[in-house]
Order: structure tokens, then C-alpha cells, then sequence
């Protein structure tokens, strides 16, 4: 806080502003000067400031509780084999990584071959200290980053507010193939996007974008200039999707086609190509979000994980093929997360129940390629019979803000982690 | 000023939202001894040194190329308060207190005065919304469908002739939160959870914070259910005194450690549509039924165990007893406290954000001397000067369910729910899923980008699916106190179509506030 200047002034302290002049209106009974009018000049001065570079994360979410021992097999690990009798088909037609003992799922071949290339880390064993095995519970966890269960506001939305003029640049924050803001992109002080599909994000009738623009335009009151601000901003956004379309040509094949056993109801192509036209045509995108669900696998694992990864595998091969087509794909990193992992022992319907700590991906040409993290033993499970984490899913966190977006990942996270050194240091 | 300024200092947004307790133990605080860095594998020779505080180069991005340009702001100008008009105090009234007003309601109020029809509003028993049996009879094989609870409310908010209790009730839903997703839909709890808080609205608070207590879906949302006198659960007990009841800061730990006891011992409820599924189930499973058959409890709240509940003395709040959950409530209401922050949470969501203390002051003081009379306090606050003066015109922001039931009304229809329903979301405001324990924010909360793209789309397609408009002439007096800001006025000015009028109207930051 060494500015604390007009350019800096938040939409928090605007609010408290505003309520101070809301309250002080006792000499105002006519019912001016209401406005805080220092607020009124920051909203778009503020917009020259604050990206700082041109690194882009996506973040991609495996709702349900995706299974990590259907993803990353210690092939050796008999006593796995002897816990999944039916799913240990899996180990058997694994892609084996060189000079390692693992394994990943067949279906990976594309990351498989970015692997090879020394684009891929996996990392393993990513938990946290007192598990929850609530969907609902978990996915706030990762979302806030916090295994206590303190925070309200999402890392990633943090990190843009903390970061990034979010106000000026509506597309830095930016959740691709949803209607949702996803919990780890929410924050008071971020201004974020939600595109389902660039098609959506559009005035409905004729004429609603130029009477929206006629009518929001010197509003009175103290939300005037956040209800200008905020319409200018929706009415940017429209046309920077629409520029963003123009300026861009896919050079790989997204397919949303895939062979799944249940329909999925995310559209994980399309999102991704999405994203990629945000990042390609370069209009200030910097954080991204999707969600693939169906990774529930209760019931019917074998068949339907393994459909998943193919449908996973093919969306983003295609993105990284598009991306480094057009030179960027040493700038962009992605990185799947979910909620948790799924227990070792396989239950009567073959499928598996909510479990601990999982395996991470993260492909990127700004990755230093290979595996980190110690395989959790099937040995030694909690009380549950769930693996024990090793290694702390913040530590992955620190890595991607302070080394990739070379942000200070202490405040975002409160405290500082262990490195995990998968990106690459210039 | 002073007052304004200690009020403001509190910081709504974050006092209002705070997280729950569902696990507070010092040692999950530091990572570095609950977690064992493995070498990573590739990197034989150890990790580099952590990377040095990153320097920042700010690289500018491309200035916009949209052609979409930057507006005017208004510093410094406000609305200029009708509110020394009876009609626009009557119209004040109805928007801050029945969700949203319609021009018949607007026609009745506008003939009584503003006295008459806060008496009306206050007294007259509140009409319930028609019996929903999907939600009665849910059971875990047969659970209500979401969509079906909240049309069954929007429905209501739209015809209710009591619409007021549309409006508390929306209010003790932010306030004593559940959310179907840890409630679940394969009971009537969550359903019963708004008929009870409907019921309870006006209510003596002693009497609204047993019942809130005993819900059923509180006792699954708070975890009282798991809680017993060996084990106590803290979670609901800290909501209770913190969000619920008195406020942070005005207990200890230790208040929050003996509550947890005080309270525990509570089962949930069986339904006769839910035993008969569980046998059902059993059956069908080839299951032997148990020898001693679940039963249904004949009551829709809690069920006390005392086997599983704690016996003994307590300190609570300096004061060495026994307590059971009426008495601990009771000990609560002997602070300070609790009146304070109720009548300021009130306040604040129904007249404007920053009320002023002594404001605040009488009339918390009133309401202890009524022995918390909930009808006593909302009357006192709507025949308060301040209710209606100028610096409270237009300082609230309508809620996406204000504001998409406002358009229903002010276009007359009632076959909109669905489309308000699929547009809850976008908006930011899904009925029976708060986003936390805190329930909702409010004002700025609601406004963002993405939200003002998709209320003014709500408003096309609700305009598209009116067959029949009513005439405009007229709206912008009943609907906006004929209060417009320049470009507003320049807008209907020129636009010559009805629908276009409407569209403008409804789509105003006018009509986005109350």
C-alpha cells in the first residue's frame, strides 16, 4: 500500500465510502453530493495499471472427485492390484513412464507424448491435512485455499484482485463454458466474466446494447458510477468476444463428441477453444476456468474414467497444439484439479468411494517436464482407507502464482509453501 | 458524522459473510509440520532457492479497440427525494416490504395513506402458500426437484395478498441460512424450513431462535444433528451466537464451547413417506426388517434425545447453571447484544446501509422492553421518521429476485416464474442455496458486469413472453415516483414503441433500486 492514491482506491473501500457519504447525508437532505467523488474518477483511471506480464493460467476442474489411481498407477503395487480386482484392468494397459515405476491411463496418449516432450508435470500425492470427504466441503477447500474453512473468497479471485485491474479489463478473469461463477474465481474485488458461450454473452433484442449504453451514463446516486462502470463493462466485454472472434482461426480440432457412458453436460472442446480464442486474440484474458463433471465414478469406473481421460486427453492436446500453433504455448500453462481422489479399495458396484489425495497435471512449454511428489503407499491409509497426502495442494498453488504469474503467492495463500519446481526459472 | 463514521468502520460485506467453523484445530494452521515435502523427482540435485520477491514490469494492455464508449459519471449527483410526498412514501414502503409492488397494491395503499397500510401490512395474518405434497412426502427415493420448491415460492411472491411475509421470509432465509445441498431434497426439511420461518417471522425472537435451533434442515446444515454432550459439534453453536444471535465479539470461546453442549442431543425427524421408503428399500434389498421398526415422529422439528445429550453445569455467559437450548436462548437475550444486532440487521437490509445509531439504539431499546417483539419492532421501523426520510430514497439495490419479481408485477403477469427461475442463477441470487453460512450480500454485491448483462436480458425475454403489455402511460410515475435521471427521461422521450418504453424502464438503474 505504498500508493494509496485515487488510482488505487478498491470497489471495498468504495462501498465503505459510500456508505459514510450514504449516512453523512445529514446535510444533504436535498440530496446532492452524494457520490464519492474521488471513487467516480478512479473507475477508469485505474485501467492503465496492473498486468503485469503476458503469462496465462487455466485451470481446468475435475468435479467429482476424479480418481487418481485410475489416472497415475504404481504399476508394481500389488497390494493395489489385490484392492481393485476389477479396476486394476486399468494398471494393465497403462502408458508407462521411463524411469519411473508409474504409469497413466491408456487413453492419455496425447499427454503422453507432451510427457515425452518434457511439457507435462504430474504431481503426486496432493492432499491436505484433514480431509474432508464432502464434495461440497472439498471443492471449497481447493477453491479457497484454506483446509480450515475460513475464507470466503476464491484464490484465483484473490490473485486478479490482488493483481490485476480487473475493472478495466473484464476478460482477466474469465470462467469459459459455464453460467456460474466457479468458487475459486469469486472475489468481492474482481471483476470476472462468465462466457457459456461467446454466443451468450450478448444484449438480447435489437437495440438493448445502445439503450443500455444511453441509459447508464451519468446515473445518480452512490451506485451510479458502479452501475456505469458496470454496464460499460458488459457492453466492452460484448465487443471484445465479437473482436476476439474475428481475430481468430482454431489450428487443431476441438471435438465435443466423445464416447461417454453418461452424457457429460460441460462442453470441455468447446470451453477450451473458447479460451483459446481469449488468450490467441489477445484481449487481456489472464486467468481462466473450466469445469468437466462426471467424475463420480461410484459405479462402472473402469469404462467411464477411462472414457473421461480420452475426452480430457483429446480437449487438451487440441488446446496445446492450437496455443503453441500460434507461438504461445510457452506462456500458458494448464492444470487440472478436483476435489479429491478415490479410495484404493474397490466397492461391490466396481466403481470407487470419495478418497484423499489424487495426482495433479500440468502441461505447459514454460513446465519442466517429469513426476513430483511421493506416491502415496497403499500401505499405510487413514482410517478411512484413504492415502495420505504428500504433498500439500497449496505447495502446487505457490508454484503457479510466484513462478508462473510471478505474483506474491503470500497474499494469496497468507503464508508461503514449499516450492514444487515444475515451471521453469529464467 | 461521528456515528456514521463508527457504524460505516464495521464493514457490512465482511461481518455479514463470515465463513463457518466446521473444523478449527491449531494444527491443520501450520502447513510446514503437518505436511512432508518429498524430493521431486527430477530434480536430483534439490530444489533451487525459492524465487526472489518477483519484480514487476507493468506492461500495459492494448487500450480498448471495442468502439463501445466510456461514460459520463454523475460525481456528486444525487435523486432528489420525493419522499415529502405521501404517494411516494407509500410507494417507498411497498418495495422495501412486499418484495415488489404491483399498480393494484400501489392503487389500495395509495387510497389508505401510509399509516393505514402499515397497519395492514403488520396485522393482518399472513396468508400461507398452497400446500406443495412432492415436497411434503419427499423421501430419499422420491426427492423433490429443486425447480419444483422454488416455483412453488416464486408463485407465491408474485399472488401472495400478504406480501410481506414473501418479503421477511426471503429476509430470515439470508439471516438463519440453510441451503438445499447439504440439506438435501430427500426430506420435506428444507421445505418445512420455509413454511416454519414464514410462520415465525414476526414472532418473539426467544420463540424464533428455538425454532431455528430445532429445524430439522438446520440440524442437518449446522451439523447440531452429530453433536452430543460427549462429542459436541461447535458449528451450529458459534453460527448461532455469532451470525444468528448476538454478533462477533460479544461471547468467548468458552461461551461458544459450553452453547455446544447446552445444545446437543438433537435427532431429525421421520416422516411417515420416509419410514415407509426405508422399509421399502429394505425390502426390495431382501433385507430382514429390523425387529424394532422406525416410527413416525409426530412432530416437524428436532427430536430430543437426553440419552445423547449433555447433563451437568455450564458457565454461559457468566452464568453457572444447567441449560437446555430455551434456557441458553433465554441467557443469550439477557446481553445487550442481541437487540443491537438484529434491529441494525433489519435496518439495514430494509431501509438504508448505514442506519444511524441512535436510530438503532431506540429502537433495539424498544424491542428488549416488548420482550423482543418482532411485530412490535418492524411496526416501530416503518413509523419511524427515519424510515421515509430523503437520505433513504433510493440507497438500497434491489436483490435479483426483487428486482425479476418487480418486472412480473409491474408487467401483471404471472406465468413468468419459470423464466425467473432460469435466470436466477445469472443473476446471482438461487433461492434455497446461499452461498455460505452468511447467507447473501446486498447492494454493490448484486452489481457486476456479468449481472447488469443479464438483468437487462431477463427484462427482453420477460417483454417477450408478455403477450399483452399493459399501457405504458403512467409507469414511470407509479413505478419510479416519476424520480429520472436525465438519460432515463431522454430515452423514454424518445422512444415511441410500448415494448421499447417497457424495456427501458424495467432495464433502468431506477428500477434497480428500491
Amino acid at each position: 500500500m505504498d500508493e494509496v492514491g485515487i488510482n488505487r482506491i478498491s470497489r471495498r473501500e468504495f462501498m465503505k465510502n459510500g456508505l459514510v457519504f450514504a449516512a453523512g447525508a445529514a446535510g444533504l437532505a436535498a440530496g446532492y453530493a452524494a457520490v464519492p467523488d474521488v471513487f467516480a474518477r478512479a473507475v477508469y483511471s485505474a485501467k492503465k495499471d496492473g498486468v503485469t506480464n503476458d503469462k496465462v493460467l487455466v485451470m481446468i476442474q475435475l468435479a467429482g472427485g476424479a480418481d487418481g489411481l485410475q489416472t497415475v498407477m504404481p504399476l508394481q503395487d500389488s497390494r493395489l492390484r489385490a484392492m481393485r480386482p476389477r479396476l486394476s484392468a486399468a494398471m494393465d494397459q497403462a502408458l508407462p513412464l521411463a524411469n519411473t515405476t508409474l504409469g497413466i491411463n491408456r487413453n492419455l496418449r496425447g499427454v503422453k507424448g507432451l510427457y515425452d516432450q518434457g511439457k507435462v508435470a504430474i504431481v503426486n500425492g496432493v492432499g491436505y491435512p484433514k480431509p474432508s470427504l464432502s464434495h461440497f466441503d472439498s471443492i471449497r477447500v481447493w477453491e479457497t485455499a484454506d483446509p480450515t474453512r475460513r475464507q470466503i473468497d476464491g484464490w484465483l479471485g484473490k490473485t486478479i484482485a490482488k493483481n490485476y485491474d480487473s475493472q478495466g479489463h473484464p476478460l482477466v478473469g474469465c470462467a469459459c463454458g459455464t453460467s456460474e461463477v466457479p468458487g475459486a474465481l469469486r472475489d468481492l474485488e474482481a471483476t470476472l466474466s462468465v462466457v457459456n458461450g461467446e454466443n451468450s454473452f450478448k444484449f438480447n433484442g435489437s437495440d438493448a446494447d445502445r439503450v443500455m449504453g444511453a441509459i447508464y451514463n451519468g446515473t445518480p446516486g452512490i451506485y451510479g458510477a458502479l452501475f456505469d462502470q458496470s454496464v460499460f463493462t458488459a457492453r466492452d466485454t460484448v465487443a471484445r468476444l465479437r473482436t476476439a472472434h474475428e481475430r481468430y482461426v482454431p489450428k487443431a480440432k476441438y471435438n465435443d463428441n466423445p464416447n461417454l457412458v453418461y452424457s457429460s453436460k460441460n462442453q470441455l472442446g468447446a470451453a477450451l477453444q473458447l479460451a483459446a480464442e481469449l488468450v490467441i486474440s489477445g484481449v487481456g484474458a489472464k486467468i481462466l476456468h473450466i469445469t468437466l463433471g462426471g467424475w463420480d465414478t461410484h459405479d462402472q469406473q473402469l469404462n467411464r474414467h477411462d472414457q473421461l481421460m480420452a475426452y480430457v486427453d483429446q480437449a487438451v492436446t487440441a488446446f496445446h497444439d492450437d496455443i503453441a500453433a500460434y507461438g504461445m504455448a510457452d506462456r500458458v500453462l494448464v492444470a487440472t484439479w478436483s476435489e479429491f481422489g478415490r479410495r484404493p479399495q474397490e466397492s461391490a458396484s466396481a466403481g470407487t468411494d470419495h478418497g484423499t489425495a489424487s495426482s495433479m497435471f500440468i502441461v505447459g512449454d514454460g513446465v519442466k517436464g517429469g513426476v513430483y511428489g511421493e506416491m502415496p503407499s497403499t500401505s499405510g491409509l487413514d482410517r478411512d482407507g484413504n492415502l495420505k497426502f504428500t504433498v500439500d495442494f497449496r505447495s502446487v498453488y505457490q508454484e503457479i502464482l510466484a513462478s508462473h504469474l510471478l505474483v506474491d503467492a503470500r497474499e494469496v495463500l497468507d503464508q508461503s509453501f514449499e516450492r514444487v519446481p515444475f515451471v521453469k526459472v529464467a | 458524522m461521528a456515528d456514521a463514521l463508527d457504524v460505516a468502520v464495521m464493514d457490512p460485506m465482511t461481518d455479514a459473510m463470515a465463513p463457518d467453523d466446521t473444523v478449527m484445530d491449531p494444527s491443520v494452521m501450520d502447513p510446514m509440520t503437518a505436511m512432508d515435502m518429498p524430493e521431486a523427482t527430477p530434480d536430483v540435485t534439490g530444489m533451487p532457492a525459492p524465487t526472489a520477491a518477483p519484480t514487476r514490469a507493468p506492461v500495459a494492455l492494448r487500450e480498448p479497440v471495442t468502439g463501445v464508449s466510456v461514460p459520463d459519471l454523475a460525481t456528486g449527483i444525487d435523486w432528489v427525494s420525493p419522499l415529502d410526498k405521501e404517494s411516494a412514501k407509500v410507494a417507498h414502503l411497498l418495495r422495501r416490504m412486499t418484495i415488489a409492488l404491483s399498480a393494484a397494491e400501489l392503487d389500495r395503499a395509495m387510497s389508505e395513506g401510509y399509516q393505514k397500510t402499515v397497519a395492514r401490512l403488520v396485522d393482518t395474518p399472513f396468508v400461507e402458500p398452497p400446500v406443495l405434497p412432492a415436497a411434503e412426502n419427499a423421501t430419499s427415493q422420491a426427492a423433490v426437484k429443486l425447480g419444483d420448491l422454488q416455483t412453488w415460492w416464486v408463485d407465491w411472491m408474485v399472488k401472495s395478498p400478504t406480501p410481506l411475509a414473501e418479503a421477511l421470509t426471503l429476509f430470515w432465509h439470508g439471516h438463519f441460512t440453510s441451503d438445499y445441498r447439504k440439506v438435501g431434497l430427500g426430506s420435506p426439511f428444507i421445505y418445512w424450513q420455509n413454511l416454519t420461518w414464514r410462520r415465525m417471522s414476526l414472532g418473539k425472537l426467544n420463540d424464533m431462535l428455538y425454532q431455528v435451533t430445532i429445524d430439522p434442515a438446520m440440524l442437518r446444515y449446522l451439523d447440531l444433528l452429530t453433536s452430543t454432550g460427549k462429542s459436541p459439534n461447535e458449528n451450529f453453536a458459534r453460527e448461532l451466537l455469532e451470525l444468528f444471535a448476538m454478533g462477533a465479539g460479544s461471547y468467548t470461546e468458552d461461551d461458544v464451547k459450553a452453547a455446544a453442549k447446552a445444545l446437543a442431543g438433537w435427532r431429525q425427524p421421520q416422516t411417515q413417506a420416509m419410514v415407509d421408503a426405508r422399509l421399502a428399500a429394505l425390502a426390495k434389498q431382501k433385507k430382514p426388517l429390523p425387529s424394532n421398526p422406525p416410527k413416525p415422529d409426530p412432530v416437524k422439528t428436532g427430536v430430543f434425545d437426553p440419552a445423547r445429550a449433555f447433563s451437568g453445569q455450564l458457565i454461559f455467559l457468566g452464568l453457572a447453571n444447567t441449560f437446555d437450548a430455551r434456557k441458553l436462548i433465554d441467557r443469550a437475550l439477557t446481553s445487550d447484544a442481541p437487540a443491537t444486532f438484529i434491529t441494525q440487521k433489519l435496518l439495514t437490509y430494509f431501509a438504508t446501509p448505514v442506519p444511524s445509531a441512535p436510530w438503532v439504539a431506540r429502537l433495539a431499546a424498544s424491542y428488549r422492553r416488548s420482550g423482543y417483539d418482532t411485530r412490535a419492532l418492524v411496526r416501530e421501523m416503518l413509523l419511524s421518521p427515519e424510515f421515509t426520510a430523503p437520505d433513504t430514497y433510493r440507497v438500497l439495490v434491489k436483490s435479483p429476485t426483487e428486482y425479476m419479481v418487480s418486472v412480473a408485477k409491474a408487467l401483471n403477469s404471472q406465468t413468468l416464474t419459470r423464466t425467473i427461475l432460469a435466470n436466477a442463477n445469472g443473476l446471482g441470487q438461487t433461492l434455497f442455496d446461499p452461498p455460505s453460512v452468511g447467507g447473501w450480500g446486498d447492494n454493490a454485491y448484486w452489481i457486476s458486469s456479468n449481472t447488469m448483462l443479464q438483468r437487462a436480458n431477463f427484462v427482453s425475454t420477460a417483454l417477450g413472453q408478455t403477450r399483452t403489455l399493459p399501457a405504458f402511460a403512467g409507469a414511470e410515475a407509479k413505478f419510479l415516483d416519476g424520480v429520472l435521471g436525465p438519460r432515463t427521461a431522454t430515452e423514454l422521450a424518445n422512444t415511441k414503441d410500448e415494448r421499447g418504453r417497457w424495456y427501458a424502464l424495467l432495464a433502468s438503474p431506477e428500477f434497480n433500486l428500491k
